[in-house]
């Protein structure tokens, strides 16, 4: 699937050079978070062993490859994501509860073309439905992609909350069909 | 305790006289007036019942407060509509608001309840609003990204968190002109001193830890660890509680050994914290879960989980003392 990281914008590129200037200060200060949510029919083991290793993302649509190292060891682990158009994520793995069947992570480096965010942080968490069934949230943390005030229409608040609902439903409902499919 | 709030609050023993236009309660609880980020208001929770008493919009991006002396007015910082909005408590009504020149966001009041002092973001300053004239009475510069305030309990020595500059910087508040700093862990964001007016602490958003500061000195005492992505500190019985967005936790440190003791597990993505006034509560207010944790400041227990809005931050001192003892005085149309 395509288009669930975002494109180059016309004008973009001028407007992240300003981003970047300001990216000193690292962001504004009004945080935003999302939660989106998904029920799976599977049991709540079988999803956790879709989505459980820090190094897996292919579950995610638009991610072509995940390389990195330090296993599933918070303040360790590293990945990569490569995307379709070739842009890339860096995160960082800070929280992970194999029993609880949760993990936590940070973008450390991200164009904000690809995602207009700042100071990003999420959690993935499984838990038991009704009638065996699983549900799934991602909830995410993070500030808009223009740090300052007065921020352009493309890196302001409502921008970011998009572009993360948008790869968030993408991956849960594909994560949906894959784990239902392979049963 | 934190020292803002010492000097406060004095108003026990209230007497009930004016029927009909007053009334005695039964007692209530202290109550805690939490900024809703997200949801664009002010919840007042009433920490005896537990539940929301009151819910004042506030538009602008609610996110700093502090509190009077007298209780009587809870300031609070609108970070995106640039403006502190003075809200009578009683009445649960938005008695005024002032414009500022820029971003507010930490702030703190002054003891004789004749000022507030309110970090500017960007610019970066410390502004002085005059609360009776309801203007800004003057400001000074200081390190970059300045995000809390703090004041000591006699009112001479106002303290800013400089997040970007990794530092405090310390305020004559008479004067009003910037007399030092002292450097910090990374990324200083929150900051709190004792009810002696001797320390002041820091949560360092970068370094995962506390700094503790000596305000006499200037001097560095100490660095204490403490969870992920601290984000301020409350004092009680002898101890430090930090709240750490990341962890989800609250780490307690002791205030003598600078040794941690404990971390607790409470909601997701902690941000303000506060002790009460009598130091056997402390209280953290999560952001991500929309919910107020009140934590045992003896038995380091978890005793309640108390639903607020949406976006809590309560950056700040967010606890107003109500006078219990004999039963509680408030206008009837509050």
């Amino acid at each position: 699937m395509s288009g669930v990281f975002q494109k180059s914008l016309p004008g973009a590129a001028a407007l992240f050079a300003l981003a970047l200037s300001a990216a000193a200060w690292a962001h504004g200060p009004s945080r935003q978070k999302i939660t989106e949510a998904v029920e799976i029919n599977a049991p709540p083991a079988k999803v956790w062993a879709a989505i459980g290793d820090f190094h897996d993302m292919s579950w995610l649509p638009g991610v072509t490859k995940t390389t990195g190292d330090g296993g599933n060891e918070p303040d360790t682990a590293k990945r990569q994501l490569v995307l379709e158009n070739g842009a890339t994520i860096d995160e960082s793995l800070y929280k992970y509860d194999a029993a609880g069947m949760t993990y936590s992570y940070r973008i450390d480096k991200v164009d904000v073309k690809v995602l207009p965010v700042t100071n990003y942080s999420a959690t993935l968490v499984v838990s038991p439905g009704e009638g065996g069934k699983s549900k799934v949230e991602w909830r995410g943390a993070f500030y808009r992609g223009y740090p300052n005030n007065n921020p352009p229409p493309e890196l302001n608040d409502e921008a970011a909350l998009k572009a993360v609902g948008k790869v968030y439903r993408a991956g849960l409902e594909n994560l949906k069909k894959k784990v239902e499919a392979a049963k | 305790m934190n020292a803002q709030r010492q000097a406060g609050w004095q108003l026990t023993g209230f007497v009930c006289i004016i029927a009909g236009l007053l009334i005695c309660s039964p007692a209530r609880g202290d109550e805690a007036f939490i900024t809703e980020q997200t949801g664009d208001a002010v919840s007042v929770l009433d920490l005896s019942s537990k539940q929301v008493v009151a819910h004042i919009p506030v538009s602008g991006k609610p996110a700093g407060v502090a509190m009077a002396p007298d209780g009587k007015t809870a300031f609070v910082t609108s970070t995106e509509g640039k403006f502190v909005t003075l809200i009578d408590t009683d009445a649960r009504t938005i008695r005024a608001q002032i414009a500022m020149p820029d971003t507010p966001l930490g702030i703190a009041a002054d003891p004789s309840g004749r000022f507030v002092y309110v970090a500017g973001f960007y610019l970066p300053r410390l502004y002085k609003i005059d609360v009776a004239a309801r203007t800004i009475a003057g400001s000074v510069e200081i390190g970059a990204s300045p995000s809390g305030v703090a004041v000591t309990p006699d009112g001479a020595l106002i303290v800013t968190a400089d997040r970007d500059d990794n530092q405090i910087s310390l305020i004559d508040a008479k004067s009003f002109t910037r007399i030092g700093t002292v450097k910090t862990g990374t990324h200083p964001f929150g900051v709190t001193i004792d009810e002696k007016g001797e320390r002041a602490y820091t949560a360092n958003v970068e370094s995962d830890d506390i700094s503790v500061i000596d305000l006499k000195s200037r001097k560095l005492l100490g660095t204490v660890p403490s969870g992920k992505r601290p984000y301020a500190v409350a004092l009680a019985k002898g101890r430090g509680f930090a709240t750490d967005q990341y962890g989800g936790t609250v780490s307690v440190f002791d205030l003598a050994t600078l040794k941690p003791v404990k971390r607790i597990s409470v909601g997701e993505y902690p941000e303000g914290i506060e002790a009460s006034a009598d130091g056997t509560k402390v209280y953290a207010v999560n952001w991500f879960s929309n919910d107020v944790w009140a934590i045992d400041s003896g038995t380091l227990n978890v005793t309640a989980k108390m639903p607020v809005g949406d976006g809590p931050r309560a950056f700040g001192i967010f606890l107003r003392k109500t006078p219990a003892a004999a039963g509680n005085l408030h206008n009837p149309s509050g």
